[in-house]
């Protein structure tokens, strides 16, 4: 049976009816039509659909919407301002950590949640922060460059 | 990949969650962080009536309590386990372990009562099967096993790795039911019996964790080693705590769990003793070690034979050992 939730995505309160196994991400690309979280593997491997739920990374396969009532979600659609960038999604374009593109959301996602948490990761800290983050395009080296890129001008401002 | 139908409920308090699972049985299925059962259920493994979200139940925060006891509530997620202070001064082998599992999203919505709760695991059957393997298991309420046809019994096997740190700690558990709560050393949680690994009935839950004060002198290691070394169960997992004499060089207590390699975490009982009253030393740690590997038979599991694992935990195990000796606290 369906049962309306209060969510709040990239700033904008939702009210949605939701069935009880609708997963975050289910609603997220089908009822809201957020289509940058990607579904990749559905089982927890991939982290394709990583999304920021209360400011923590998690993956929006495995958590229910109905577990979410009443919090705030960021998905990708969420990061930049005003179509301006941030650090992070400039670093991965000056950076080219971006092939195909299905993990990158992602990707920025779980950087963002890392540099937050710290601004100044190691590269051995960072590969343990997007250790969740599967890519079949890149070989990471140039995510991890990104990173170290996002953290340089994250720490000059 | 979408879960199948079901009811939810979501729980606000111990006495409800009494109610609902006596109410509901063995048709409801208690739900923590969801990073085990929802991929499961995804498969098709298993398919509850009802979900029962425990979300709602307060999540105690760590506490030492008047007799130097670690109080850990069982809905305490894995990364703030890894996180908290407190945590890091009293259990440093738990932060350690719990840093292990799965990945950092992973870790976040993981709870220490789920891992603890963890379902036994096998290559066959934690997958979906709608083309391959489509005849049940064991495990699947069948009677044959896809490991070793011809098989008796279900060898799937238990991969939590907070377990073997808790049980090497000497952690016990609080496990509340219609009865009220009763208090059991988490070693004797686990059956052994791969279909039903927990001593646990549809109408209880875990409720928290109980870790003895740290020893005066002593220390701890965790090994873990798997093929890609993230994301990934173990292959096979070594915790191991040793208590020292007032020298700071001669074991007093042993205690070496390994987990990954059996439907139940097991004791080195006799690497454990080869170690009591003894001076630490490299020739010490590779004897208990060798030790451990001839009395502890791993099953073969995830594509790991059964030798392989054999040498995998006499290494883990002598690694662990050589990381307390230059831990050792005095
Ligand atoms: C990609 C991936 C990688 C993983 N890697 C690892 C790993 O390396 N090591 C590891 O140990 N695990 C791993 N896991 C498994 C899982 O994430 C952890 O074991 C986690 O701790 C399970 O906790 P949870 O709260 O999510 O459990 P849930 O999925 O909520 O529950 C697990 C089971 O326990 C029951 N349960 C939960 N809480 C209680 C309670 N308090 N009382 C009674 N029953 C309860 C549930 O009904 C269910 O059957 C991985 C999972 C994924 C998806
Ligand atoms: S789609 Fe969620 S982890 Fe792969
Ligand atoms: S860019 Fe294609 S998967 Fe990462």
């Amino acid at each position: 049976m369906k049962r309306l939730i209060e969510l709040t995505v990239n700033g904008e309160l939702h009210e949605l009816a939701v069935e009880p196994q609708a997963t975050l991400l289910d609603v997220l690309r089908e009822q809201l039509g957020l289509t940058g979280t990607k579904e990749g593997c559905g089982t927890g491997e991939c982290g394709s659909c990583t999304v920021l739920l209360a400011g923590r990374p998690v993956l929006s396969c495995l958590v229910l919407a109905m577990e979410c009532q009443g919090q705030e979600v960021t998905t990708i659609e969420g990061l930049s301002v005003d179509g301006r960038l941030t650090p992070v999604q400039q670093a991965f374009q000056d950076r080219g950590a971006v092939q195909c593109g299905f993990c990158t959301p992602g990707m920025v996602l779980a950087a963002t949640a890392l540099l937050t948490e710290n601004p100044r990761p190691s590269e051995a800290e960072i590969k343990k922060g997007l250790e969740g983050n599967l890519c079949r395009c890149t070989g990471y080296n140039k995510i991890i460059e990104a990173v170290k890129l996002a953290a340089e001008s994250f720490n000059q401002k | 990949m979408h879960l199948p139908k079901f009811d939810y409920e979501r729980l606000t308090s111990a006495e409800e969650a009494g109610r609902l699972l006596g109410r509901y049985g063995g048709d409801a299925r208690l739900v923590a962080g969801g990073t085990d059962l929802f991929p499961r259920m995804k498969y098709g493994l298993l398919r509850p009536r009802v979900i029962l979200d425990m979300k709602g139940l307060s999540v105690k925060s760590p506490e030492v309590n008047g007799d130097g006891n670690l109080r850990l509530g069982a809905m305490t997620s894995l990364a703030g386990l890894a996180r908290d202070p407190l945590v890091r001064e009293k259990a440093p082998l738990l932060a350690e372990a719990a840093l292990g599992v799965g990945s950092v999203q992973v870790r976040e919505r993981a709870t220490l009562g789920g891992n603890i709760c963890l379902e036994t695991r096998c290559l066959y059957y934690n997958q979906s099967h709608t083309f391959q393997f489509t005849q049940a298991c064991f495990k699947r309420g069948g009677d044959l096993c896809y490991l070793v046809p011809g098989g008796k019994k279900c060898l799937a096997v238990f991969c939590a790795d907070t377990v073997p740190a808790l049980i090497s700690l000497g952690a016990s558990i609080g496990i509340g039911g219609p009865g009220g709560v009763r208090r059991i050393l988490l070693e004797k949680f686990y059956t052994g019996d791969a279909v039903q690994p927990l001593a646990i009935s549809p109408t209880e839950l875990v409720t928290e964790v109980i870790i003895p004060a740290r020893p005066r002198i002593g220390g701890e290691a965790f090994a873990k080693f798997s093929v890609r070394g993230g994301v990934e169960f173990a292959a096979v997992t070594a915790a191991v705590a040793l208590r020292m004499e007032s020298d700071g060089a001669t074991c007093s207590a042993a205690v070496i769990t390994v987990g990954a390699v059996s439907p139940a975490p097991r004791r080195a009982r006799k690497a454990e003793e080869a170690l009591q009253g003894k001076r630490l030393s490299p020739e010490l740690f590779g004897e208990s070690a060798r030790i451990a590997a001839g009395e502890i038979s791993p099953l073969p599991h995830h594509g790991f034979s059964a030798p392989y694992l054999r040498e995998c935990l006499e290494v883990q195990i002598r690694r662990a050992l050589e990381a307390v000796a230059k831990r050792v606290r005095s």
